[in-house]
């Protein structure tokens, strides 16, 4: 067997990588050693990587000690129903604008692009207000009186995420690549545009759903500032509130809220460890070719 | 004849259809709450009774309160003691990552986890990780001799944790984006400098660094607005404090709205926040270089 002969550069080019890498990832692996170790070993001077004994129990107690499964359960429903729903909504808006003309197809879309400068922290307080306001939820009547509306419920965490400026953009700026000979046999055909969207772009979208689907799973499961200010009872929290909630409880059992800690990671970083190319190239299609 | 033309003026109204879920909810959940929040500036709002128009009040009140000044200057010494690290450390590892072997997508996937994992989460590993008492860091520093350090309870050390903490997770991102820009520079290049007898290091800054300006301009951008909205490292770890030294403006705005439900008050801070992050977004879409395709 021959070996190929390998250039300096690219040694070095590995270490330095590999160094990095394992910097970076240093964290994760303290984390992971001391959810195992019992919380005397976590107090003791002298530090090991390897636990003395590994306490897997650890995991059950995080898990005992609050409504876990019902944080999941929150965190699961709302993440799916969001991606779904998002994408269809999102890719539907951009197929509308890169397709056809219309009257009032340019404001409309200018509209959006403003819509891209705007950051979320900015909305919080009359969405707040609109939430509460919300007609014929959480006690409301019509006009939005008298209850509390969607203050407290999964549907204010799922709603104003359903479309985004950016998501439209995206799509359309996907859909703009299409050839125009696509629509043009479509409609001799006799497709509406509808079946157009659904049996000829939407199986075409791949690359662009996978993109948008993946940013929009980690921004969902990972969104912390909105489910604070809207959820109040335990019954609804979603994981990362149920996380910053056990450390107020348990903040000095450090094994149990690093137990905990990776129990709320770990489901995306299952997702990305085999998905890594979609992260990848939705990252890059959001970020460089938008 | 006369049947199929009529067809043909008539407007087709299926576009408006397809438009209308996404675009009523955007409409409704992000474009009139902006206008709303704009009005809500100019009352003295506070989320029970009716707002009351006060003027600019909210604004003159802003300018001499200390806890709001000291915020922007947090999030601007935040902001610039991010992005820099940010950016040299992701150009760095992508170009070290640049080179060919084999190995190359577990590493990048190493260093790009800290990205995909919640800032809560994140939170509350760096929690552990600077505890004075049983945390990694005062370990490794008392086992060679030295005393522990206070971290996040000592004001001179708590802005430097929490931009630790912003670095680490942003770094992945960065590096990610440079290394899609890296892989659209022609190795011709590289070639034809190498036969000049260009040593590496001139050819990463006479090639690569000048070629790679668009991608860096866009995460200039992108890392400013990021840094500018942090606040959730922040509220888990310090609470803003210790003696105000880590407040920042997105705190500022969550304490006196959702805590002190000052939310007219609120919203003219909002307001402000809202003028940078456009003009920085505006910024972007007119002199970066790839996004700028508008019709």
């Amino acid at each position: 067997m021959s070996t190929r002969k390998i250039p300096l550069p690219e040694i070095i080019a590995f270490f330095i990588v590999a160094l990095v890498a394992i910097l970076m990832f240093l964290p994760f692996l303290l984390t992971i050693s001391t959810s195992l170790k019992t919380m005397a070993e976590v107090e003791s001077p002298e530090f090991r990587l390897i636990p003395e004994s590994f306490q897997w129990q650890n995991y059950a107690d995080a898990m005992a000690s609050g409504n876990w499964s019902r944080y999941f359960m929150n965190s699961l429903l709302i993440t799916s129903i969001t991606v779904c729903l998002s994408l269809i909504f999102n890719s539907l808006a951009g197929f509308s604008f890169a397709r056809f003309t219309f009257p009032g197809r340019g404001v409309l879309f200018y509209l959006i692009l403003i819509g891209l400068m705007v950051p979320e922290q900015v909305t919080l307080i009359p969405l707040f207000k609109m939430m509460s306001n919300f007609p014929l939820f959480g006690g409301n009547n019509i006009l939005g009186q008298g209850g509390t509306g969607l203050i407290n419920s999964r549907l204010g965490l799922i709603i104003p995420y359903l479309a985004a400026p950016f998501g439209i953009f995206l799509c359309r700026q996907f859909y703009l690549g299409f050839p125009k000979a696509i629509d043009d046999a479509a409609s001799i055909d006799g497709a509406s545009k509808w079946r157009l969207y659904a049996q000829i772009y939407i199986p075409s979208s791949g690359p662009v759903l996978a993109a948008l689907g993946v940013l929009k799973t980690t921004h969902t499961w990972n969104n912390y500032l909105w489910p604070l200010i809207l959820i109040n009872s335990d019954e609804m929290y979603t994981v990362q509130l149920g996380l910053t909630k056990f450390r107020t409880a348990y903040g000095v059992e450090w094994n149990l809220l690093m137990a905990a800690t990776i129990l709320v990671v770990l489901p995306l970083l299952v997702i990305f460890l085999l998905a890594q190319k979609h992260f990848v190239s939705g990252v890059v299609t959001s970020g460089v070719k938008g | 004849m006369t049947k199929q033309k009529s067809k043909h003026h008539r407007l087709d109204t299926t576009p408006y259809f397809m438009l209308a879920p996404g675009y009523l909810i955007y409409f409704i959940f992000i474009m009139v709450p902006v206008f709303y929040g704009i009005y809500y500036s100019f009352t003295n709002y506070a989320f029970y009774g009716k707002p009351g128009f006060v003027g600019f009040s909210n604004y003159r009140y802003l300018l001499k309160d200390s806890l709001f000044i000291k915020s922007i200057g947090n999030t601007v010494v935040y902001t610039v003691f991010t992005v820099i690290p940010q950016m040299v450390l992701g150009l760095f590892i992508a170009n070290a990552l640049n080179k060919s072997f084999r190995t190359k997508s577990i590493w990048r996937g190493m260093i790009y986890m800290p990205n995909v994992t919640s800032m809560v989460a994140v939170s509350m590993i760096w929690l552990w990780l600077f505890d004075p008492a049983s945390g990694f860091l005062n370990m490794v520093l008392r086992s060679i001799g030295q005393s522990g350090i206070d971290w996040l309870y000592n004001p001179d050390t708590a802005m430097p944790c929490i931009i630790v903490v912003g670095v680490w997770k942003v770094v992945g991102y960065n590096m990610i984006i440079y290394l899609a820009g890296l892989q659209a520079v022609p190795q011709s290049l590289y070639e034809v400098a190498q036969i000049d007898g260009a040593g590496s290091v001139r050819q990463f800054f006479s090639i690569t660094l000048p070629l790679l300006k668009p991608t860096t301009f866009f995460l200039l951008v992108m890392n400013t607005i990021q840094s500018f909205q942090v606040f959730e490292q922040v509220s888990i770890m310090t609470n803003g404090g210790p003696l105000n030294t880590t407040t920042t403006i997105v705190h500022q705005i969550y304490t006196r709205a959702f805590l002190d439900f000052k939310m007219g008050y609120a919203s003219s801070m909002a307001v402000i926040l809202l003028f940078v992050i456009a003009t920085a977004t505006f910024l972007n879409f007119k002199f970066g270089g790839d996004t700028s395709d508008v019709d």
